[in-house]
């Protein structure tokens, strides 16, 4: 049941570069691949702000491809790098 | 005039100054236990104010009133079925729009309610300027501005709550609304919803099916199927309207209205002055500096809690030795005499000696780090590593208590959101070599044999954990959660309310402790007094002698050791009479001996740890498999040795 729309340039969050402001499109958290982390996650997300049409900047992340520290409507949260592989954003259009 | 007797309970988001409210109202009125049944914590306290006596309940912080979390049902149903005369919604307003999207789900709850507007300072400081009076009109519900650190507007927000209590509010909260063809589907189901008993309010109900709320559609299932098919339907026809699961549209059309609330109440200016706080942060996350400064920042910990530790340790048993003649004078050196000082009296001067030389600074820095923002930063920078063994970074802290001791370690694993990570995240734990055991490390090892094979060990046991870690991971069913971890603003922390949850967490390892140790050492007395402990100890050299290449007097010593793995190397010197190991044990017997006494069982404050969070079956399990791996290990490791020495 996912919808990819190929009009927009929707990227993971992990593509993100430091610094860098999107619009969240959507969260596929629990869809496929075996994976499951199921609708706590994705509604746990939205409950911290992370809800479509929202801007989220990606500050950094930790190395090794450890957790991103995004700075979303005001508060600083700290994502689990295969969490904020499922969370998707469009680029600010320059 | 008799008043009856008021409730009042505050709820908010984590780190919002929850705690420090609380205590300013109560206290040291306090009582903090769990709520029924269940591993959550509960804090109640009593204060009284012209006249009226308050109960005040402090609610777990959260960041919503969903399913996600025990906490957040504990909390909802709190609310509506215990239905506090009053709730203090404590807001961050520093982070206004988060906050308030809380409050407006508690709104929704239709319980009276007053805002706390706390950490204004914070605000302020990073150019928010929140204009209180219409945050007032825009939720129809009455704010007070405080800032609980210092203690101000304390006072007036209790005098508003109590004359709301008394009076009522005179304005009429606000009704969040939701997109046309929602609201439409929601007046359909409370309707519906109108007409069963349910404790929740009927609106409330409504919303929540639309979102697939577990404990509601569960609930209500069982009342009225009828309603959940029909809610099932018009779910479907906003998700085929919006193109989105209908949750997701709830959740975004209540933190539309906070944001708009939050934007019309708040002026944002430069902030007064170049935060030193951000500056904090990027260092302590940097992507090189921050490790040496988590390493170094924890060394400085472990340092000042052993040395500490160590020699207050000693104090208190040389002055509690110091009543031994007294005690054999009056009890005599019979039985009775043995058992009541080596039974009871040892006991308790074990329990004294761990847990106000160790356990009490330990927490006492934990909470100062918590609550400054630090630990949170810690948990980023290992979460990668953490996930090795299929948990997350939060895990890392239970797992750094653990090197003090794993007690606090195991009920630290509350802060890990599911079941299943606190299970792990515990049996972990009880792998990090605590503080008693690396006085067996140290003393055996790094002495007789070599500071390197003593780290070697640090290692090996580094290994261990994660193998041991791996294979439960992939053992336990369920599914490996992430990290969603808030970062809140560094701050100074709040000293009395850090001493007061060091007061509480030491009580409760006491109550946890002592039972068990002074149990333990009775019985291990009574063995020694009935003469069962040699044919104990020739029952264990099957494993001992024959399997683990050690005299069968180590069988003793590890009976011992259960009730503190130190007591293994202080009962190896007493029953060999020498200090000198060297002269008793080769170099490989040390080796196997420190392996074995690190592994083979939690201790027994540990076991009864367990035993209260997870239950005795989980519990039993950890326990008999570290008694195997151990013995396993040990001969293993005596083999391998043997091939290369």
């Amino acid at each position: 049941m996912e919808k990819q729309s190929p009009k927009k340039l929707e990227v993971p969050l992990t593509a993100l570069k430091g610094g860098e402001t999107a619009i969240l499109t959507s969260i596929k958290a629990g869809h496929g691949r075996g994976q499951g982390r199921g609708w706590g996650f994705e509604k746990r997300l939205m409950d911290m702000g992370l809800t479509p049409g929202t801007k989220v900047t990606v500050v950094k992340s930790a190395p090794f491809h450890g957790p991103l520290e995004v700075l979303v409507r005001g508060s600083r949260l700290a994502l689990g790098r295969g969490m904020a592989e499922r969370i998707f954003v469009e680029r600010e259009k320059e | 005039m008799t008043k009856k007797k008021l409730v009042i309970a505050l709820a908010g988001n984590a780190n919002v100054g929850k705690s420090v409210i609380f205590n300013h109202l109560t206290g040291l009125h306090q009582h903090i236990g769990n709520w029924p049944g269940k591993t959550v914590e509960r804090a109640e306290g009593t204060l009284h104010f012209e006249g009226h006596t308050v109960d005040i309940v402090d609610l777990p912080g959260i960041y919503s009133l969903s399913t996600y979390s025990l906490e957040e049902l504990i909390s909802r149903k709190y609310i509506a079925v215990e239905r506090p005369d009053m709730v203090i919604n404590v807001v961050d307003a520093s982070v206004l729009e988060r906050n308030l999207f809380f409050t407006l789900q508690l709104m929704e709850l239709e319980t009276p309610m007053i805002i706390a507007l706390n950490q204004m300072d914070i605000a302020r400081k990073k150019g928010i300027e929140i204009d209180t009076e219409r945050l007032e009109e825009l939720l129809g519900i009455p704010v007070i501005p405080t800032v609980a650190i210092k203690g101000i507007g304390i006072f007036q927000l209790l005098e508003k709550a109590i004359e709301i209590i008394e009076k009522g509010n005179k304005a009429k909260p606000i009704e969040v609304k939701y997109g046309k063809e929602v609201e439409e589907k929601i007046a359909k189901l409370t309707e519906m919803v109108e007409k069963i008993q349910f404790w929740y309010p009927p609106r409330y109900v409504a919303i929540k099916l639309l979102e697939g709320d577990e404990e509601i559609l569960k609930e209500v299932q069982r009342i009225e199927p009828q309603i959940i098919s029909t809610a099932e339907k018009l779910a479907n026809e906003v998700e085929k309207f919006h193109g989105h699961s209908c949750s997701t549209v709830v959740t975004s059309e209540q933190y539309e209205t906070a944001g708009c609330i939050a934007r019309e109440a708040q002026k944002l200016v430069p902030p007064i002055k170049p935060p030193m706080e951000e500056k904090l942060h990027n260092l302590t996350t940097h992507k090189i500096l921050g490790y040496p400064i988590m390493a170094f920042s924890l060394l400085l910990v472990f340092y000042f809690i052993f040395s500490f530790g160590g020699y207050t340790s000693e104090l208190l048993s040389n002055f509690f030795y110091g009543w031994e003649p007294l005690f054999a004078s009056v009890f005599g050196t019979e039985i009775i005499g043995k058992l009541v000082w080596g039974g009871i009296i040892e006991g308790i001067i074990a329990g004294v000696t761990i847990a106000l030389p160790y356990i009490a600074p330990f927490y006492l820095i934990l909470y100062f780090l918590e609550d400054s923002g630090y630990l949170s930063r810690i948990a980023f920078l290992m979460d990668n590593a953490m996930h090795k063994i299929g948990l997350h970074g939060k895990a890392f802290i239970p797992m750094m208590l653990g090197y003090g001791c794993n007690v606090p370690a195991c009920l630290g694993c509350r802060i890990m959101e599911t079941e299943r990570e606190r299970l792990l995240a515990a049996f972990v734990t009880t792998l990090v070599p605590c503080a008693a055991r690396t006085v067996i490390i140290l003393g055996l090892v790094g002495q007789f044999i070599g500071i390197q094979w003593a780290l070697t060990l640090y290692i090996v046991d580094l290994l261990i954990i994660f193998f041991l870690g791996r294979l439960a991971f992939k053992t336990l069913p369920g599914e490996p959660t992430a990290l969603i971890m808030e970062m809140h603003d560094y701050r100074v922390p709040h000293l009395k309310t850090v001493l007061k949850q060091t007061w509480f967490r030491l009580a409760e390892f006491i109550k946890i402790a002592f039972p068990l140790i002074i149990v333990g050492s009775l019985a291990i007395k009574l063995a020694e007094v009935l003469g069962l402990l040699e044919p104990i100890a020739t029952l264990l050299s099957s494993v001992t002698v024959m399997w683990l290449g050690l005299p069968a007097i180590t069988g003793i010593t590890l009976i011992f050791g259960v009730l503190r793995k130190e007591l293994t190397l202080i009962m190896l010197a007493t029953l060999l009479g020498t200090t000198n190991f060297a002269h008793v044990l080769t170099p490989v017997q040390m080796i196997v001996f420190t392996l074995v006494a690190m592994f083979y069982i939690p201790c027994i404050a540990t076991i009864a740890a367990l035993v209260r969070e997870f239950g005795w079956k989980k519990a039993l399990f950890i326990t008999v498999f570290e008694i195997v791996f151990a013995i396993v290990l040990g001969g293993v490791v005596l083999r391998l040795l043997a091939l290369i020495t």
